[in-house]
């Protein structure tokens, strides 16, 4: 069992220890939070679960003392707390460490060591004090943790507010432990183990109970020295207020330094604190007064705390409530209780030693039984009571009177009660001790002087005691004779002897940090040097050093801001600044500087008087001078202000327009500015600033604005070119901007772009070409002041004729805004499309475009073009944008050399013609209607334009099927048809239109009965189109076929040999009445169905003879269309298969239709030819109303056979 | 920065309505925060003003709720009581005693200048042990929810500032008394020490 037992002890023990290790390793990877959780749960292991490991592990964790982290550093100090109350010992090794804490940058660091050190220096105290054995390792300890206090004591000074209240606390502590603890002590339950002064032996070899209880008494002094301080600050008094309740509650011996305190602070309290501090103080003052009155030892003292309380506004009931039942032992001076409890306490042997050594400075005192200030304070007291006759308190109320101030102050305010005593003999009392107050803290008054005296007498005595004391320790430490001087060194408050001769032994014996690299000698070395300081101190300053008191001196100035704002003399701070800076080199002028930049805000009037400053000296050493330093200062101000992140109040543009100069260098800081695009309408603003109000160098500003003008960002050029518009318009600058502009657009005439455009780091004789983004960068500024300025269109058509063509492609892209914003009626661009420098009609065709796009073109342009255009330049091209211009012939005229341009082309003519361009297309009247346009193309003489071009035309037309609705089309059909000749494309131009719109069918059999009537054979082209569309319409069409006279019926079945077997079949369906009417000659034709079929090739052949049957006089210009047969045959096929596409709409509207004749039919059986004109009428009735009715009327007897007119 | 977290006690006298107001947006934002009440007593409105709703700190707020729903239901839910307790218990489930509390703040932030005083009491009537100080801060609210609620986003405020400062007792001062002028209500600002 016992084997086991210890088995697993030791498997704990390994894991404790491994998981130790393994912890540690995390620690020193992991991020700060993790890290903390990490080094906590060490210390719980090592501290509280195994202290056995503490020892193993201390250095490792003590490593992290140099971690970056603040609460990592925290950390560690709280682990050496922890550590050196778990073993004492530790103390030794770790003390040097917190030293080296205390000294850490980051004030929470440092607070957080001094709460430790509030902490250790009693338990060191307390170790020492027991330890049985001697050892040069702790007196080292004791020695270095009595310069720590020292240290700390003086953080009283500190800069910074918190640091002073955790020294004010800690000051607290020290008083408390270096006096000794009496019966009367209040002792918190958890200090009932502290040590105090009555616990520490009078034999200590080198922990003297003398230098203690000195050192805490002088302790108290800098505490109420502190506390009476005027600028204290409100948080450092509640604190102190505290601390003294603290040490009368725990020390009543000192009860009468702290009530005498509290009386002072009421009267005088500091003229720096706000209204509410005031009231806060005030309820800290009555809290602590009551705590203190609640003490049995406060029996004494009692008259002035509650006359001190019904003036803080308590009521006398409530004081009594808490004023303790008066002792028997109240009568006793407290001195006697303090020698008293040490009796009891004590050994007595020490007590009669103390006795014995100390008898003149207890002896003194007692008789008296009240320390000196007390008396001084009480004597005058006593000496002002009868005097203060009504009489003589209503003069000093008069003379007073002229020294009142003029508002109400905010401490007097709050702390007025009003006297309700008046005239009592305990209200002049209060009085009396009131001004007695004041008296002695002004230094003044017979108390003061009478115990100035006495004070001498007891310092006399005093040092008579200090040597015989030191003649003791001589005596006491004669046994081990090394260590005199160091014990003496120890002792800080002995200002003279010990130091010099047996200083450097010193360093030996302080304890040094624990270390985490070979660091550790280096320290020592270092340590060493602490002490020849002393010495040097006596030596004329170095060089480095006296830079160094002087900076240090600056510092303190300058940091030194809030002091001085609340004494109101700032102005004076910043001049002498701004003074001291200017004439001494080095480094403060930087400090300064950097000062500045921290919160420039506020310390703007010392940025401006130091920029002034300098500009003095500057000034006055003029002929030799340099602007250096000047320039320094400005352009670390102008950057710093630049680089901040964010402002709103504009300083930036003050320092620059109040700044006597603008240097080059801060020039480069303000175009910085200028370029972030998050500021640049404020830096841009400022810029025009100086160039409006600094005329002397306004074209260097200018200059800089100019650059920006072509800057890559876009917010930063527009806004440049914005500013430099609204700048043109001064005249002084126009012509530099001007210049500047022109200089740039003439950038373009060179092969390559020059580097000036690529700024000065790139090297550019590497001949980059030129792109997109350089053509614009020499644009954008020429561009925007175009339309400010329309004469320098010229430059750019110059410029235009010169460059190449990826130049010249990018610059048409690029004028569109700025000629757009000219307006086609700037004389200048007019003159411009009149002179048309050569090389340049692209850019007046862009002009033109861009000008016409959205609005239809002013005469006058029209006019110009059609000049430029007859005389000039007979590009066609050139009339497009002024098409809606022209006259009616002119268009005609033009089109067809329109519609053999570029088809992109020829549909931007037809859209502008059409009208369905614009989108206020209706302002604009076009020369030619759709119907017009349509047949313009069909008359286009065939000679000017091929075939092809007008097909292609006339299908653009077609696909404008807004434009060219049903009843346009008819229109064009009918006065095509009544042309002689008839056009070529007229019958293309009918099976077009009947494809899009099947409902024209009844109009299109009307049409084609009446080609008949024109003889339609006698056009090749024409015929064939109407078979074809004969062929399409069936069976509407076949009494039209049946109009047709044989030899043509016959044509027609030669061609489409299928059409004959229908129509028969039509025929004989008519009543014999109806069949009658039918000439044999057709019927003949009809049924000719035995004759052979004739081949294509005779079909073809059969062709030509028709044609010179016809004897057409124009039967040349026949001929052409003849000879153009494939093409026009090929081009015919592709409105066919277009039209292929919409076969289903044909067949349905012809199923449609027969349905319709189907139903007539169970009606009342009318003939099918009816049909088609009904159905017309319905779709046209104001086209084909007239001719049909009649030429039946004419002809026919029967309406049956409407259309039978030959 | 401080470098670690603010931790805030925000105290009123019955621990619902002002400085739950304040923990509710003191947490949403963020904040190590706690609430408390200094009374003896907790006690909510009733149906007239001498007959106060009187609670023990050990009654949940569920608990309450439920209670003022029996007695009036329409009074309570008028009144916005029901409302408020509603929005406590989502919160922590029973109202706390600043002197029953032995964890340690940086910053406590008192309701009313009587509550302030009771703190500030029961603080120094405590046995100092770390010295770790700790800043109490009065400010003036009316107990009422409008108040409540504005006087929550003042100390909100005050708290984001003071977690910016970089050192925070040495700023705070100054803080205050920028924020003093700018509410124009006066702070008591004082430090104890644990």
């Amino acid at each position: 069992m016992d084997i086991s037992s210890k088995g697993d002890d030791t498997v704990v023990d390994i894991t404790t220890s491994e998981k130790v290790v393994e912890l540690l390793n995390q620690a020193s990877l992991i991020s700060t939070d993790e890290k903390l959780t990490t080094l906590k749960q060490v210390q719980e292991l090592i501290i509280n679960k195994d202290p056995s490991l503490l020892d193993n592990f201390l250095d490792e964790i003590i490593a992290f003392q140099t971690d970056k982290s603040i609460e990592v550093k925290k950390f560690v100090i709280g682990f050496i707390e922890e550590a050196c109350k778990r073993d004492n010992e530790l103390l030794v090794r770790l003390i040097a460490n917190l030293n080296m804490l205390l000294k850490d940058e980051s004030v929470n660091v440092v607070k957080k060591a001094i709460l430790t050190l509030t902490q250790l220096y009693k338990v060191t105290l307390q170790w020492l004090v027991r330890s049985k054995t001697l050892s040069e390792m702790q007196e080292a300890c004791w020695d270095l943790i009595t310069q720590m206090k020292g240290e700390v004591l003086a953080l009283l000074d500190s800069d910074n507010d918190g640091v002073r209240t955790h020294s004010i606390k800690f000051t607290e502590s020290l008083i408390i432990t270096l006096s000794p603890r009496t019966p009367d002590s209040d002792v918190p339950k958890r200090q009932e183990g502290d040590i105090s002064l009555d616990k520490v032996p009078k034999d200590h070899s080198y922990i003297h109970y003398g230098t203690l209880c000195e050192e805490g008494k002088s302790a108290l002094e800098k505490l109420l020295k502190f506390m009476v301080h005027p600028a204290i600050s409100s948080i450092n008094l509640t604190t102190a207020l505290g601390s003294l309740a603290t040490i009368a509650r725990q020390r009543p011996m000192f009860m009468s330094e702290v009530v005498q305190a509290y009386e002072t602070l009421h009267a005088n309290l500091p003229p720096t604190l706000a209204k509410s501090q005031v009231s806060s103080v005030r309820k800290n003052l009555k809290l602590h007064l009551v705590a203190v009155l609640k003490h049995p030892c406060s029996v004494e003292f009692q008259g002035q705390i509650s006359i001190l309380l019904l003036d803080l506004g308590m009521p006398q009931t409530e004081i009594t409530r808490y004023t303790p039942a008066p002792r028997e032992p109240r009568k006793r001076p407290r001195y006697e209780q303090y020698t008293e409890g040490k009796k009891v306490k004590m050994e007595p042997v020490l007590e009669d030693d103390e006795d014995k050594e100390e008898p003149a400075p207890l002896a003194a005192p007692k008789p008296v039984a009240v320390p000196a200030a007390q008396s001084a304070l009480d004597l005058t007291a006593e000496f002002l009571r009868p005097l203060l006759t009504p009489e003589n308190v209503a003069n000093l109320v008069l003379i007073s009177m002229v020294y009142l101030p003029d508002v109400m102050p905010a401490s007097f305010q709050a702390t007025y009660t009003p006297v309700e005593s008046a005239g009592t003999d305990a209200q002049i009392k209060h009085l009396a001790r009131l001004m007695a107050t004041q008296m002695t803290a002004a230094g003044i008054g017979p108390g003061l002087e009478q115990s100035k005296a006495k004070e001498d007498e007891a310092l006399k005595e005093e040092q008579n005691k200090e040597d015989s004391d030191g003649k003791d320790i001589l005596i006491k430490r004669k046994a081990p004779p090394v260590m005199l001087g160091q014990a003496i060194s120890v002792v800080g408050g002995y200002p003279e002897k010990p130091s010099t001769a047996e200083a450097p032994a010193a360093p030996k014996r302080l304890p040094e940090p624990i270390l985490p690299s070979a660091q550790t000698k280096l320290m020592g070395a270092s340590g060493r040097k602490k002490v020849f300081r002393l010495s040097d101190v006596v030596q004329p300053l170095s060089d480095s050093q006296n830079e160094k008191l002087t900076s240090s001196a600056v510092k303190r100035i300058l940091h030194s801001e809030k002091e001085i704002a609340q004494s109101g003399m700032s102005h004076i701070r910043v001049k002498l600044l701004s003074r001291l800076v200017t004439q001494f080199e080095g480094m403060m002028k930087e400090d300064v500087l950097q000062f500045i930049l921290e919160d420039i805000r506020s310390r703007s009037d010392l940025a401006f008087s130091l920029l002034y400053q300098e500009y003095n000296t500057y000034l006055s050493q003029l002929p030799s001078g340099l602007l250096d330093s000047y320039d320094q200062c400005l352009f670390t101000l102008l950057s710093g202000l630049q680089e901040k992140p964010e402002q709103r109040d504009g300083l930036f543009t003050k320092l620059v327009l109040e700044a006597p100069i603008i240097t080059e260098s801060a020039l480069e800081v303000i175009r910085r500015y200028c370029e972030d695009e998050s500021r640049v309408y404020l830096g841009m603003t400022t810029l025009k600033e100086l160039i409006v109000k600094r005329p002397s160098r306004q074209f260097q500003y200018l200059h800089v604005l100019l650059d920006l003008s072509s800057h890559e960002k876009e917010k930063v050029r527009t806004t440049a070119l914005a500013f430099l518009k609204r700048m043109y318009e001064k005249d002084h600058l126009r012509d530099y901007i001007e210049k500047f502009a022109l200089n740039y657009l003439q950038l373009l005439v060179h092969p390559n772009p020059p580097s000036l455009l690529f700024g000065a780091d790139k090297d550019t004789e590497v001949a980059a070409p030129w792109t997109e983004e350089t053509v614009r960068q020499c644009l954008f500024l020429y561009l925007s002041l175009l339309p400010l300025n329309h004469r320098l269109v010229h430059e750019l058509a110059s410029v235009y004729t010169e460059a190449i063509a990826d130049i010249k492609r990018s610059v048409l892209r690029a004028i569109e805004q700025p000629i757009r914003g000219m307006g086609m009626n700037s004389p200048e661009l007019l003159l411009l499309v009149e002179n048309c420098p050569k090389g340049a009609e692209t850019l007046v065709t862009r002009c033109l475009h861009i000008l016409t796009d959205k609005v239809p073109p002013s005469p006058e342009l029209v006019e110009r073009v059609r000049d430029l255009y007859h005389k000039r330049v007979p590009d066609v091209r050139f009339l497009i944008p002024v098409i809606n211009g022209l006259e009616k012939n002119e268009v005609i005229q033009a089109l067809p050399k329109l519609i053999k341009l570029n088809p992109i082309v020829v549909k931007e003519v037809f859209n502008r013609l059409l009208g369905t361009q614009h989108s206020e297309g209706s302002s604009s009247v076009a020369p030619l209607t759709p119907g017009d346009l349509l047949i313009a193309l069909h008359n286009i003489d065939s000679v000017k334009c091929d075939m092809k071009s007008i097909i292609k035309a006339t299908n653009l037309c077609f696909a404008e099927k807004n434009v060219y609705t049903s009843e346009v089309l008819a229109v064009v059909m009918q006065q095509l048809m009544e042309q002689n000749p008839l056009p070529m494309l007229l019958m293309r131009t009918v099976i077009q239109s009947l494809t899009m719109y099947p409902r024209l069918g009844g109009f299109v059999m009307n049409i084609l009965s009446r080609l008949i009537v024109k003889q339609v054979w006698k056009y090749p082209k024409v015929w064939e189109g109407f078979v074809k569309c004969c062929q399409r319409t069936k069976p509407q069409s076949y009494s039209v076929l049946l109009q047709l006279p044989p030899a043509q019926l016959t044509s027609v079945f030669e061609r489409c040999p299928e059409m004959r077997a229908p129509l028969l079949q039509h025929v004989l369906s008519f009543t014999p009445h109806q069949q009658a009417h039918i000439p044999s000659s057709i019927m003949a034709v009809l049924e000719a169905h035995k004759k052979p079929e004739p081949s294509p090739v005779e079909k073809e052949m059969e062709h030509p003879p028709v044609i010179e049957e016809t004897h057409f006089a124009v039967q040349k210009e026949v001929e052409m269309p003849v000879q153009q047969e494939p093409v026009v045959i090929k081009d015919d096929e592709e409105p066919m298969e277009q039209g292929e596409s919409e076969p289903v709409i044909l067949e349905e509207t012809g199923e449609s239709i027969s349905q319709v004749d189907s139903e007539r039919d169970i009606d009342t059986p009318p003939p099918p030819p009816e049909t088609p004109e009904e159905s017309m009428e319905e779709s046209h009735p104001e086209t084909s109303d007239q001719e049909p009715v009649k030429e039946a009327e004419s002809r026919v007897p029967s309406s049956l056979t409407v259309f039978k007119t030959q | 920065m401080p470098s670690h977290p603010l931790r805030v006690a925000v105290v009123c006298s019955s621990n619902q309505n002002r400085s739950m107001e304040a923990h509710s947006i003191l947490s949403k934002r963020g904040f190590e925060v706690r609430s408390f009440g200094t009374g003896t007593h907790v006690k909510l409105p009733g149906p007239a003003p001498d007959k106060p709703n009187v609670y023990d700190f050990k009654t949940t707020y569920e608990q309450m709720y439920n209670d003022l729903v029996r007695k009036d239901k329409e009074l309570y839910t008028q009144n916005g009581i029901l409302h408020m307790l509603d929005r406590n218990k989502r919160i922590k489930s029973k109202p706390e005693r600043f002197q029953q509390c032995k964890d340690k703040f940086d910053l406590v932030v008192t309701c009313e200048e009587r509550v302030y005083d009771q703190v500030l009491e029961d603080l120094n009537s405590r046995e100092q042990e770390t010295m770790q100080p700790v800043h109490v801060i009065n400010v003036d609210i009316q107990d009422n929810h409008e108040e409540a609620t504005l006087g929550a986003f003042l100390i909100c405020e005050l708290c984001q500032c003071i977690q910016h400062t970089d050192d925070m007792e040495n700023e705070i001062d100054e803080l205050l008394q920028e924020f003093e002028d700018k509410s124009n209500r006066p702070f008591l600002h004082t430090v104890c020490f644990y």
